[in-house]
């Protein structure tokens, strides 16, 4: 009968891993959307392992052990297998490895059922736990790490490396039981007979504590009291330890620095998401973009989230299979705990019921504690997922534990020992679940209701690698002249930038450097999740785990006029602008100097630093003391008034110099109005739209840059100005005041000023068609970073008369 | 193509992983199920308890379930109006395949013969016991098997 239940899980679970298996095969062909690619095969070995001592430890169990617990090794093959999986989709290098370390664990696993009885451990418990010790202490002295830096937990011997805590957790709860069971029947004071456990059990998480293998220190503490409290059922010993771990804690927080970042780190993981609070932040991204069903084995990205072999596996499991998944593993590790729990109850005698008891505690807390810990319900502390992490000692452990487990659940002929009182037991029970419960609802939490927002934080490096395998969306000009694209093949998809002197305006979007500019003004249109129909965006989701095809964008930009400002620009420093001055469509926005976003990679750390810089759009950011250009306005305004009348702040006011236009670009923050002596400056959008007024019958346009998007259904849907038109002036004081600075002979208006500020001396030049101009009426703004009047009016009246005689 | 074929295997991987799980939670609720039935179908024999009050009277109660309780509470099995006998004073419980008597920390205590009751005590048919300043007799009403063993035993003799 048990040999059937255990036969028919392990067929169940090879079905759950072969399917994995074959997942990770396909997934290259889902990311490439092509089946010409190469397949991912090297796993199958791992599973072929573990199939193979799987198998004949089944085969040994059910022969030699008839009436073991049937449950309790399937559920742990088969997240030892998932285990495997995982790390190898990580790692192929670890994967074999780990694979290699599983299969010496199962055959172990075979050999041991050939034991008769567990009176050794019992029999040699001073002599088991004291080598431990002696193991544990010698990493003070000959201690390396793998990874070559960090604590030095493990012996090492050529390729082959040891961590003795995890033995010794084992030989802990070993001991105690074995001594417990002997001595407590005797009825002495308790605290006589505790003090030899004290005294070892002290020892060791001294040695762990000196070590910084504060997370082992406090499995040890947490399995001391469970296994004291289970054997004498004292509450007294339970709250002795709470208190202990709390005045612990608290020191460790105020006087020891890694409790105290870990710990900060946990409370407050978003004020230093780069070093302290990196991992926590990583692993919950990682989580939540596992969602309810998953990447799929091999589809996430969960190689981004730090240590995801070890310490943090749940969450590269999570990202991969979704919360769906990780509920199944939950439930797997409950399964066990379960199973533990009955085979204690169920033991013939004191010894073997609080070893088993000790094993399952040792199995949930460390569980509870790195999922509790990926999760940000706990402090991050960085022990194993028992039977899952990377890590020959670990797993060694687990399935020595686990092969003690089955022995003693192999008893169902003799009667369980009198259990006087059972209350620790159930205790025990409650507090494995309640952890269990709390790392399931935590895990939702994360996945469902605060997913959304973790997934948009830029240090989600997800969205870059995507848009390697996803087209974004493309940048037109007015007359659909592509001036962004995208090149290579999918996989390596890299955006290319046509038009290179555009930059400043339509930034980039680099895995680096972030976004800026129109790429990310526009990012919702040019990855595809606005715009695209939601059924389009959640079918993508859930078979790439990508977002849907980008939407292509057009721009108000006229790329004619744009390479006639950028060539009359090149080596000054500044800005132009050319508006519709009644629709405000920008035709021209010119930003000198500016860079060439295609080698982002090479020169952007410079760029970053440039002094001149090259990466800001001078015509949007750019703030400016507007010196005499004003007095257009000024005039508008007041006509001639004398100037004790003025007030330059209701100018200021007038024109909207004390608003920040509404765009879809990032602009500077719109100045305050000021006292006397203070500066007021103002961008070349602002003025732009200033004299746009003068050439539009006095009203303020709403600037706009993102004129359409091409939907798949409705095709081009034009983008509304984010802002509204206001009215500045009277259409008669507008007209005059554009007619006055009419140029002689020719059709169009202009004003040169200067500004002075500092050591540095500017050039305005503002000039527009007439109000009696029959066409589209136009507004311009040079603005250079220079004293140079002359350049300002050659760039204004050419661009101008271009754009007036097309 | 690829990622609705690729869908599908994923489909089918949750779908094993919860098979495992819900194929384990059925027989695990199999077994709970098939254990109860089986403690259910388990006969108990009957058993006749016989009191006699101080003052003479007598009551003679017939039971056939697994647990009696003695008392002066009414919601006992066998209420007894009598000062010297607690509310819940005594029980008798068949398990182990025997009748056995435990005392239920009575004031008075519960006594066979002249010893009082400390650890619960087995109870073969005819014995007496005494709760308070009321004695008891107990009748066991001899299951189907021992009816027949008894049977056998008259015909060899």
């Amino acid at each position: 009968m048990n040999k059937a239940i255990q036969g028919r899980l392990l067929l169940l679970a090879a079905i759950f891993l072969c399917l994995q298996t074959l997942i990770i095969t396909l997934s290259p062909a889902v990311r490439l959307r092509s089946w010409q690619v190469d397949y991912r095969l090297s796993q199958w070995i791992g599973l072929a392992l573990w199939g193979l001592f799987v198998a004949r430890a089944h085969y040994d169990i059910s022969n030699k052990l008839p009436d073991a617990d049937p449950y309790l090794f399937p559920a742990a093959a088969l997240i030892s297998g998932w285990g495997v999986l995982t790390i190898w989709r990580l790692d192929p290098n670890f994967g074999s490895r780990q694979a290699i370390w599983l299969a010496v664990c199962l055959g172990l696993l075979s050999f041991g059922t050939r034991l008769t009885s567990l009176e050794f451990i019992r029999r040699y418990k001073y002599i088991l736990l004291t080598c431990g010790l002696i193991l544990a202490a010698l990493t003070l002295i000959f201690g390396t790490n793998p990874s070559g830096s960090g604590p030095r937990l493990w012996l090492g011997y050529d390729e082959l490396y040891l961590q003795p805590s995890e033995p010794l957790k084992l030989l802990l709860v070993g001991f105690l039981a074995a001594y417990l069971a002997d001595r407590l029947p005797a009825r002495l004071r308790t605290i006589h007979i505790l003090y030899p456990t004290i005294i070892l059990s002290g020892i060791a998480i001294l040695l762990l504590i000196v070590q910084r293998d504060l997370g082992t220190a406090a499995i040890f503490t947490a399995l001391y009291t469970i296994i004291i409290y289970l054997a004498t059922s004292r509450k007294r010993v339970v709250f002795i330890a709470i208190v202990l771990l709390a005045l612990a804690g608290l020191v460790g927080y105020y006087f020891v620095g890694i409790v105290h970042s870990r710990v900060s780190s946990w409370l407050n993981p978003w004020n230093d998401p780069v070093v302290g609070s990196f991992q926590i932040i990583q692993s919950l991204i990682g989580i939540a973009n596992g969602g309810i069903l998953g990447t799929g084995p091999g589809l996430g990205s969960p190689g981004f989230i730090p240590v995801a072999i070890s310490d943090f596996i749940y969450a590269a499991i999570a990202e991969e299979t979704g919360l769906l998944g990780t509920l199944g593993l939950l439930a797997l590790v409950g399964l066990i705990i379960t199973r533990g729990l009955r085979a204690a109850l169920r033991a013939p005698d004191t010894f073997r019921r609080l070893l088993s008891a000790g094993i399952t505690a040792y199995f949930g807390i460390q569980t509870i504690l790195i999922v509790g810990g990926n999760l940000r319900l706990l402090p991050l502390t960085g022990v194993t997922l028992p039977f899952v992490s990377y890590g020959g000692s670990s797993l060694l452990t687990s399935f020595i534990s686990l092969l003690i487990l089955i022995h003693i659940s192999n008893h169902l002929d003799i009667d369980p020992a009198p259990l006087p009182r059972p209350q620790p037991y159930l205790a025990l029970g409650t507090l494995l679940a309640l952890g269990l419960f709390a790392s399931a609802l935590t895990n939702g939490w994360w996945a469902l209701i605060r997913g959304p927002d973790l997934l948009t934080r830029a240090d989600n490096r997800r969205r870059v690698v995507e848009e390697n395998f996803v087209q974004r969306g493309l940048l037109l000009d007015r007359a659909n002249t592509i001036i962004t694209t995208n090149r290579g093949e999918i996989g390596k998809y890299t955006r290319e930038y046509k038009y290179v002197d555009l930059a400043p305006v339509t930034g980039f979007t680099d895995s680096k450097f972030g976004q800026t500019g129109l790429e990310s003004a526009l990012d919702d249109y040019l990855r595809g999740i606005k715009g695209s129909p939601t059924s389009t965006v959640i079918w993508n989701s859930l078979l790439y785990g990508t977002d849907p095809p980008g939407l292509n964008v057009r721009l108000s930009i006229d790329l004619y006029l744009q390479s006639r400002a950028d060539e009359m620009m090149v080596g000054e420093s500044g800005a132009v602008i050319l508006m519709n001055a009644q629709s405000g469509e920008i035709l021209v926005m010119a930003s000198h100097p500016t860079f060439n976003p295609n080698y982002l990679a090479e020169s952007g750390a410079r760029l970053m630093t440039d002094p001149t810089k090259p990466l800001i759009n001078r015509a949007t950011l750019g703030q400016y003391p507007a010196g005499s250009i004003l007095e257009p306005f000024i005039q508008a305004l007041y006509g001639n008034a004398p100037t004790s009348d003025i007030d330059t702040n209701f100018v200021y006011q007038t024109f909207g110099f004390f608003q920040a236009p509404q765009i879809q670009l990032e602009v500077a923050p719109a100045p305050l109005p000021g006292g006397e002596d203070s500066i007021i400056r103002v961008s070349p959008l602002q003025m732009t739209l200033a004299t746009a007024s003068l050439s539009n019958h006095g009203v303020i346009p709403a600037p706009r840059i993102a004129m359409a998007v091409e939907t798949p259904i409705a095709g081009w849907i034009p983008l509304p100005a984010l802002g509204n038109p206001i009215t500045a002036l009277q259409p008669e004081a507008a007209d005059e005041a554009a007619s006055s600075h009419l140029v002689v002979d020719l059709t169009y208006w202009q004003y040169l000023g200067r500004a002075q500020e500092d050591q540095s001396a500017f050039t305005w030049y503002i000039g527009g068609t007439p109000a009696n101009w029959q066409a589209t009426p136009l507004a311009i703004v040079v603005l250079l970073e220079d004293d140079n009047e002359r350049l300002a009016e050659r760039i204004g009246k050419e661009l101008l008369t271009d754009a007036m005689h097309p | 193509m690829t990622a609705i074929v690729v869908l599908i295997l994923r489909v089918a991987l949750a779908a094993a992983l919860y098979a495992f799980l819900g194929w384990a939670l059925l027989i695990l609720w199999r077994e709970l199920k098939q254990q109860a039935s089986f403690l259910a179908s388990q006969k108990k024999p009957g058993i006749s308890i016989q009191a006699m009050l101080e003052n003479g009277r007598q009551i003679q109660h017939l039971f056939f379930q697994g647990e009696i309780t003695i008392g002066r509470d009414p919601t006992c099995d066998f209420p007894i109006i009598d000062e010297s006998i607690s509310a819940h004073h005594a029980r008798i419980a068949y398990h182990h395949a025997q009748w056995w008597l435990e005392d239920l920390n009575s004031t008075n205590g519960t006594y066979i013969g002249k010893s009082r009751l400390s650890v619960p005590t087995v109870l073969i048919s005819t014995d007496k016991f005494r709760c308070g300043n009321t004695s008891f007799v107990v009748q066991m009403q001899p299951t189907d098997e021992s009816l027949s063993a008894v049977i056998e035993q008259q015909n060899e003799a």
